[in-house]
């Protein structure tokens, strides 16, 4: 079935606001801390973005250094100290610094723990940056990086 | 983070607290108003929307010929749902809006108003806070299939659309008996609902336009428009006839409205079968294991299990088995968590059957916390049950079972040498029937949301009832 026009549109327009990235991470904080009252705790999150958009506060970071730690070596099952390429690609979608057709390099080193670390710095502080501003976009990155309490 | 190989454990709180609080329909909701308006700030009106927390509020519009009875459906179900009810009528002679007045001097020449004013009027209403907070009801609205667009295209969508349809005989003929009450606007009817007061019966006028070739002309135009409308409305039509007393009409549009439409949202059947023994548990525990790949717990299998295969819990059990006494509360529950706690049960769901058979039994199980979300009661009456499990009989040389009634043994020689087990003997029975009876009052009270089911039909029937209450959403009750 040929998708229409409308659809089409509907599509453009989830994309540009995020709005799939913003649903998912509102449900996933509603399963994570089970809230008595569902709707006032939606209601409060939906809040504290819209604020930190409107006053342009940077949105407080949970990641710090030993949660990059814990995921590297997740990943890095065999404690070799390295992980691939592809990992590291894929680590930074899910947390949300890098878009799909990522603008990564694989410059054939393989990537260490302070490789990683310095990556996801450097692309938060990008992100803190653009929280700043007044583009849409901005707080659905912050929100990405709430994901990880 | 990369896709591991060992599967996701999502901890069993997460979907229980999901479907209790209806996270899916929540977020769907929300989303759908997000893909209707479009806003350029989505956040804000998204923070709106859960302000108005109108997701079940009903919005209902009803369709159908005229003399078919519509006004007095609608004008019910807004006094028992508590709804603003919304008319051309009404619409028009709404004194607060410039749209409405312009409307009228229309109205009151040529009896109907263009499309577009009309669906103005809608809009205008339906933002208004008494729509909002108790929803609304539209009776004859829209007519043809030009305001059905223009309605949806405002995003302006109901829930539940009824279609009243009777033969146009029947509707004609009705129509000749049509009054109407000048002071509130009810109808009445000569034959099927005149009212008892002499005084209204007094002041009824006879409405204009009642005669045969009008109300055969009219009949003609709704035809021709109802079969474009239909198509809008595809998941969410229901036609009821309404060649029936009134109040049937009413019940029916009324069960039809109170409940949900059956949702996408992700559902782990965890069901609980509640009946006297002989009322068909195992039975249909069985057939739902098999449909829905459910993990069948029975617990008398499980502690017989137990036993057989010595494990610690049987060694404990054992000697309760021996002595033919009950086993105590605490070592059953911990038999049922250590089976409920695996990972099969808890991403397939369970059908349990055989506990809890009182309410300490079934306190202990919510603390555990293993909620059933379906609970059913199996009702046969005594002598069923009496029928089904004395006649039960064993070959003990093949070990095969049969049933004096619904599956005799082939020939005589067999049938001579059939045993019954001694726990199938009537006393036995009216005693274990009895004590079922005894706590089942205490049971229904705790599991509020239960269904009940006639136990008493053949099994395939049976097993469709269950599973349809399984499916569809759990009806919500309206105090």
């Amino acid at each position: 079935m040929e998708t229409s026009n409308r659809e089409l549109q509907a599509a453009e327009y989830l994309e540009r606001h995020r709005i799939k990235e913003l649903v998912s991470y509102l449900t996933s904080a509603l399963l994570f801390f089970r809230p008595e009252k569902p709707r006032e705790y939606l209601i409060s999150l939906l809040e504290r973005l819209r604020i930190a958009k409107v006053t342009g506060v940077a949105f407080p970071f949970f990641m710090d250094n030993s949660n990059i730690v814990a995921m590297f070596e997740m990943m890095d099952s065999s404690g070799r100290g390295t992980i691939s390429f592809v990992q590291y690609k894929e680590a930074l979608k899910t947390l949300g610094l890098c878009t799909e057709d990522g603008d990564l390099k694989d410059d054939g080193h393989i990537i260490t723990l302070d490789k990683f670390k310095e990556e996801v710095n450097k692309r938060m502080k990008e992100i803190c940056e653009k929280t700043k501003g007044k583009d849409s976009e901005s707080y659905q990155t912050a929100a990405g990086l709430l994901l990880l309490h | 983070m990369d896709s591991t190989t060992a599967p996701h454990r999502i901890p069993p709180e997460m979907p229980q607290y999901g479907e209790e609080n209806h996270i899916f329909e929540l977020m769907q909701n929300m989303l759908e108003q997000l893909l209707i308006h479009q806003p350029e700030d989505p956040i804000p009106f998204m923070i709106q929307h859960l302000h108005k927390d109108n997701d079940n509020v009903p919005r209902i519009v009803i369709l159908g010929p005229p003399a078919s009875g519509k006004t007095t459906i609608a004008m019910w179900l807004c006094k028992h749902l508590n709804s603003s009810l919304l008319t051309l009528e009404n619409l028009v002679l709404n004194e607060f809006s410039f749209t409405a007045t312009k409307a009228r001097r229309l109205y009151l020449q040529r009896k109907t108003i263009p499309s577009v004013l009309l669906v103005q009027l809608i809009q205008e209403r339906l933002a208004e806070e008494d729509c909002i907070k108790r929803g609304w009801i539209l009776d004859g609205i829209p007519e043809t299939r030009e305001q059905a667009l223009r309605i949806q295209t405002l995003g302006i969508t109901p829930r539940h659309v009824i279609v009243l349809s009777a033969p146009d005989t029947v509707l004609i003929e009705r129509n000749l008996g049509k009054r109407i009450d000048p002071q509130t606007g009810e109808i009445y009817h000569t034959t099927f609902d005149w009212p008892p007061e002499s005084e209204i019966q007094n002041h009824l006028m006879v409405p204009e336009d009642i005669s045969e070739l009008e109300t055969a002309q009219k009949l003609l135009e709704y035809h021709r428009n109802i079969i474009r409308v239909i198509p809008s409305y595809p998941k969410i039509l229901k036609v009821i006839s309404a060649d029936q007393p009134c109040v049937d009409v009413f019940y029916q549009a009324l069960t039809y409205v109170q409940s949900n439409h059956r949702t996408n949202a992700p559902f782990t059947p965890r069901v609980l079968l509640l009946g006297p023994v002989g009322s068909g548990k195992s039975l249909q525990a069985a057939l739902l294991a098999q449909k829905y790949r459910l993990v069948n717990v029975c617990c008398g299998q499980l502690l017989k299990e137990a036993v057989a295969d010595r494990t610690t819990f049987g060694e404990l059990v054992r000697p309760f088995f021996e002595k033919e006494m009950a086993v105590p509360d605490s070592l059953l529950m911990k038999v049922l968590s250590q089976r409920l706690n695996q990972q099969d049960c808890i991403q397939k769901g369970w059908v349990l059957h055989g506990v809890p058979r009182d309410l300490d039994q079934a306190h202990l199980l919510n603390s555990l916390g293993y909620n059933p979300n379906r609970v059913f009661f199996l009702n046969v009456p005594f002598d069923s049950i009496m029928e089904r499990l004395t006649l039960r009989r064993i070959d003990p040389v093949t070990g095969e079972r049969y049933h004096l009634m619904y599956k005799p043994p082939a020939t005589m020689e067999i049938q001579a040498r059939l045993l019954q087990n001694p726990k199938d003997a009537e006393e036995q029975v009216k005693l274990k029937v009895d004590l079922f009876y005894r706590n089942s009052a205490d049971l229904e009270q705790l599991y509020g949301s239960a269904i009940t089911v006639n136990g008493d039909q053949d099994p395939y029937t049976v097993f469709e009832y269950i599973e349809s209450g399984i499916i569809n959403p759990l009806p919500k009750k309206i105090p």
